[in-house]
């Protein structure tokens, strides 16, 4: 997408939208990131109601993905579980649940992760540490770790929810738990020193790049870390999907990688959820 | 030049020092544009916003000789500092490159209201120089924010209405952005860069639907965001291919006078 440095017509800027709707069509992106609910602390935003996913992913030439609901953090786990699955009841088969995780002792209420067979729907669990007043150490959280391991299923956390020592600490003693570190609520920039060497020490640490925005980030993360550890978030819908979308067509990195940020890395961890 | 042009018109260059930033420098920015297909930038240097004056104008008209005239740069006048500053804008003021002042009232902790910014405006009235102002939204978790926001700016906008304001960052995520919306309307001086982290689901679509879109500018805040963060928001948009156009760089060029025969 080698652009000329000067003057730009209407006609080029209509061929370099062309170009990135091509290359976004072939990408397959596929979202971590979606959400139902109310969304706290954007003002702005406007609540995204389920028989409005698809069009909407389609409108950004997303083919699918994780859907989580607010209520999972602002009102309790329980219930943002129920409602994710109520929301996703009919509809694509390209859509899955992210559910909301608490420590496993003391035993709370039903349906939370790790209590009896998770349905099929559930690919993943978020925790939130900070809001819902738990560390995110071993001793607390070991437990639900174990179970996620068992069902090889990924762990999400905002990176505003954890503390990096902790995380680093838990990704050491969990080694086969996968978790994905994501930008939101607030950008990552300036966590960056912090996140690139605990990605660097730990290999199951990938990062969620809706608000992963600074300039070269996807080119360096690559080069140093791999393309394998990056997967596409969007934040929708407070976030609007073309920002990570852009980094990811405009990257100086080969089409392999792009396929693979774009939406093999997070299919390849679904698909290897356990049932 | 050309009659029109992509401009990133909110860049800065050099290591922000906060955070780990990979590319930061002059060059670097002149790659990746040539690599989008963007023709100029306006900006400054992080070592202006902390240590303004006539050195860091000296180092930035180099970089703009270095880059063939791509990077534009702003002075900045810090209110703290305001004879030290208006000394060396005046000396400046004539310099290839040289488009306009940057104030920053978060970061030099001095609200955008406060009388401290007479010289500033007095100057850029008297010499046709557009001001670039960081704006933000009120904020729970970055306190000094609250300096910044778009209505702080109105008394000023009224009393020197030659001067052009580019509301950067449109007043940010929150209630700051209706006040910007809302200037940008009522104030013919007044503009709106969307750079930074306001990623906003469909934000492109809901500027155009609610200012003219002769007042919005793009631009990325490099390198706290990458310009390819916001170029395909804008190429992608469900927005006629005109008002791109504009967004992508008309506007900037009139704001700014690039190319105009000033630089």
């Amino acid at each position: 997408m080698n652009g000329e440095a000067t003057g730009v017509t209407a006609g080029r800027i209509e061929q370099m939208a062309r170009e990135r709707q091509k290359l976004a069509e072939v990408l397959c992106f596929f979202d971590s990131n979606i959400w139902l609910g109310r969304p706290e602390g954007f003002p702005l935003a406007s609540e995204l109601a389920p028989d409005q996913i698809e069009e909407v992913l389609k409108s950004r030439f997303i083919t699918g993905g994780l859907v989580s609901h607010w209520w999972g953090k602002t009102v309790s786990a329980q219930d943002g579980n129920e409602a994710v699955l109520r929301a996703l009841e009919g509809q694509s088969e390209s859509l899955s649940a992210v559910w909301t995780g608490l420590p496993l002792f003391p035993p709370e209420a039903a349906p939370v992760p790790g209590k009896g067979q998770p349905p099929a729907k559930v690919r993943g669990v978020r925790v939130f540490p900070r809001s819902h007043n738990f560390p995110l150490e071993g001793w607390s959280v070991g437990s639900l770790c174990e179970w996620l391991v068992s069902r090889q299923m990924p762990l999400f956390v905002w990176h505003t929810e954890l503390d990096w020592n902790s995380l680093h600490r838990l990704a050491r003693m969990f080694s086969a738990l996968r978790v994905i570190v994501e930008t939101q609520t607030q950008k990552v920039l300036y966590h960056t020193r912090s996140l690139f060497a605990l990605m660097r020490e730990c290999r199951n640490v990938s990062v969620e790049i809706s608000n992963f925005a600074g300039q070269g980030f996807i080119e360096w993360a690559v080069r140093e870390l791999g393309a394998e550890r990056l997967i596409f978030g969007s934040f929708l819908p407070v976030n609007d999907p073309f920002v990570p979308m852009g980094m990811v067509l405009d990257a100086e990195i080969p089409e392999r990688d792009k396929a693979l940020i774009a939406g093999e890395n997070l299919r390849r961890l679904i698909n290897e959820v356990r049932a | 030049m050309s009659d029109a042009a992509i401009i990133d018109a909110h860049v800065h260059v050099g290591q922000p020092g906060l955070f780990f930033a990979p590319e930061t420098e002059p060059r670097e920015l002149v790659a990746t544009m040539d690599r989008l297909g963007i023709a100029y930038a306006v900006g400054t240097d992080h070592k202006s916003l902390y240590e303004p004056g006539g050195e860091r104008l000296a180092r930035l008209r180099d970089v703009f000789e270095q880059s063939e005239g791509r990077l534009h740069y702003l002075g900045v006048f810090d209110p703290r500092r305001s004879a030290e500053c208006t000394s060396a804008l005046e000396h400046a003021r004539d310099w290839p490159g040289f488009v306009g002042l940057k104030i920053h009232p978060s970061l030099h902790r001095v609200p955008a209201d406060d009388t401290a910014y007479e010289q500033a405006w007095r100057y850029a009235a008297e010499h046709d120089l557009p001001i670039l102002t960081h704006s933000w939204s009120v904020s729970d978790y970055n306190a000094v924010q609250y300096l910044s926001t778009p209505e702080r700016f109105e008394g000023w906008v009224r009393r020197f209405p030659g001067v052009r304001l580019v509301l950067g960052h449109a007043g940010g995520r929150g209630a700051g952005r209706s006040d910007a919306v809302r200037m940008a309307n009522e104030y013919a001086n007044v503009f709106l860069d969307f750079a930074g982290d306001i990623f906003c689901y469909r934000l492109i679509e809901t500027l155009v639907e609610s200012v003219p879109v002769d007042k919005i500018l793009f631009g990325s805040d490099h390198p706290w965001s990458d310009p390819r963060a916001h170029l395909s928001q804008v190429l992608l948009a469900e927005i006629g291919v005109s008002a791109k156009t504009k967004i992508l760089g008309r506007n900037a060029m009139r704001v700014y006078r690039i190319g105009t025969g000033r630089c």
